[in-house]
């Protein structure tokens, strides 16, 4: 627009000073939410045994993972990753399954920032948590750091997790929950089924498949925790 | 989510006073419009607060405006001082608007408001908002030519 043109309806519709402005905004204050306030204030909504049930699969893997026999530590990872991966779903979704979604709706603070908030506050959790098994499986499996995160840890997870929320997106009420649970149980079968019958699978030379398949994994997660984001209305069967 | 209420008020305000032409009551309806913001059980955030505030200073305003006039002094208006040349011939053609195309120059050319905001404001497409405002502002740059 015209720099000119702009000054002149600047000049044109200017008003007084307001005077009562100051002391109306220090007496008037709307209480607001900061990002890592509102992560905070979910985390504080995430039941209790999620957060134990994440720290008890940590342990195991890492007990497991500590024995002299290394393809036990893998097994358990392999197989208890998907699990951390439901859980985190599972608290996400907890409004759909128990078809409450309207209370969340009515929330002042919208759907889908509550929902990142505790996608973040959980995942930012989870992710700590592998962030520590990645050097235990490694230095203890006697596999490297790449192996050990791509193809134990972070694929299982990120499979689980896009499985797991497309299911929720398709499935309402306690079908959803048992979907999802089914889907972490199939990747979890899986994982542990190939780490004893198929070790050629997770042979160094294949780290870039594994790399492909983690990247995979994880557009089809980030793409459906954009699409749950998004899914604002309620949608009645 | 947060959001600079000053800013915000500076531009409720000014919409304010351009609809009543009373900086007293202008200011009435700007702290109206937030108090009824603040109290209100019904807006969720969902990114339309401008949209929100615009409409409830709209309809404060319609209201305030319906009541008789009280006839303050005229006030000292803070500033640079228009080209006097200049601004008759813009003024001549601002007069000649609509109220609601002269609404929509000041919150887009001077609060600077985004387009998104206006469509919804306004009930348009921002392809027909675009057009109109074009053919506004070309109307009053010829005029400052």
């Amino acid at each position: 627009m015209d720099r000119r043109l702009k000054q002149e309806l600047q000049a044109m519709f200017r008003a007084p000073a307001p005077v009562k402005k100051a002391a109306f905004l220090k007496c008037h204050r709307r209480r607001e939410l900061g990002r890592w306030e509102l992560a905070a204030v979910q985390a504080g909504h995430i039941r209790w045994w999620v957060w134990a049930l994440s720290l008890g699969v940590f342990g195991v893997v890492l007990w497991a993972a500590a024995w002299p026999y290394p393809a036990m530590g893998l097994s358990c990872a392999a197989a208890l990753t998907p699990v951390l991966a439901l859980l985190a779903v599972a608290e996400n979704g907890r409004a759909r399954f128990y078809q409450m979604e309207e209370l969340e709706l009515a929330c002042r603070v919208p759907r889908s920032s509550a929902l990142l908030a505790r996608m973040l506050a959980l995942g930012l959790f989870h992710l700590a948590l592998l962030g520590a098994l990645i050097p235990a499986l490694a230095v203890w499996g006697g596999i490297g750091t790449a192996r050990a995160a791509g193809a134990y840890l972070l694929t299982p997870y990120c499979l689980t997790a896009a499985l797991g929320m497309e299911l929720t997106r398709r499935f309402r009420g306690r079908e959803g929950l048992l979907a999802c649970g089914g889907g972490a149980a199939l990747v979890s079968g899986l994982g542990t089924l190939s780490v004893y019958r198929m070790p050629a699978l997770y042979r160094p030379e294949d780290l870039p498949l594994w790399g492909m398949a983690l990247a995979a994994s994880a557009f089809a997660a980030g793409a459906e925790i954009t699409l749950s984001l998004k899914e604002r209305e309620l949608r009645w069967n | 989510m947060a959001i600079d209420l000053e800013a915000q008020y500076d531009k409720i305000y000014r919409y304010c006073y351009y609809r009543l032409r009373d900086r007293e009551r202008a200011e009435d309806v700007t702290q109206e419009t937030f108090l009824r913001w603040f109290a209100s059980d019904t807006y969720r955030d969902r990114g339309q607060l401008l949209h929100y505030l615009y409409t409830v200073a709209r309809h404060l305003c319609a209201d305030e405006a319906r009541r008789p006039p009280v006839h303050a002094l005229p006030e000292e208006l803070p500033g640079r001082e228009p080209d006097p040349l200049l601004s008759i011939a813009l003024r001549s053609e601002l007069d000649k608007l609509s109220p609601e195309d002269r609404e929509l120059v000041l919150l887009r050319c001077v609060n600077g408001e985004p387009m998104a905001v206006l469509c919804k404001l306004y009930g348009q497409s921002r392809f027909a908002l675009r057009r109109r405002l074009d053919k506004i502002l070309k109307t009053l740059k010829d005029a400052l030519e």
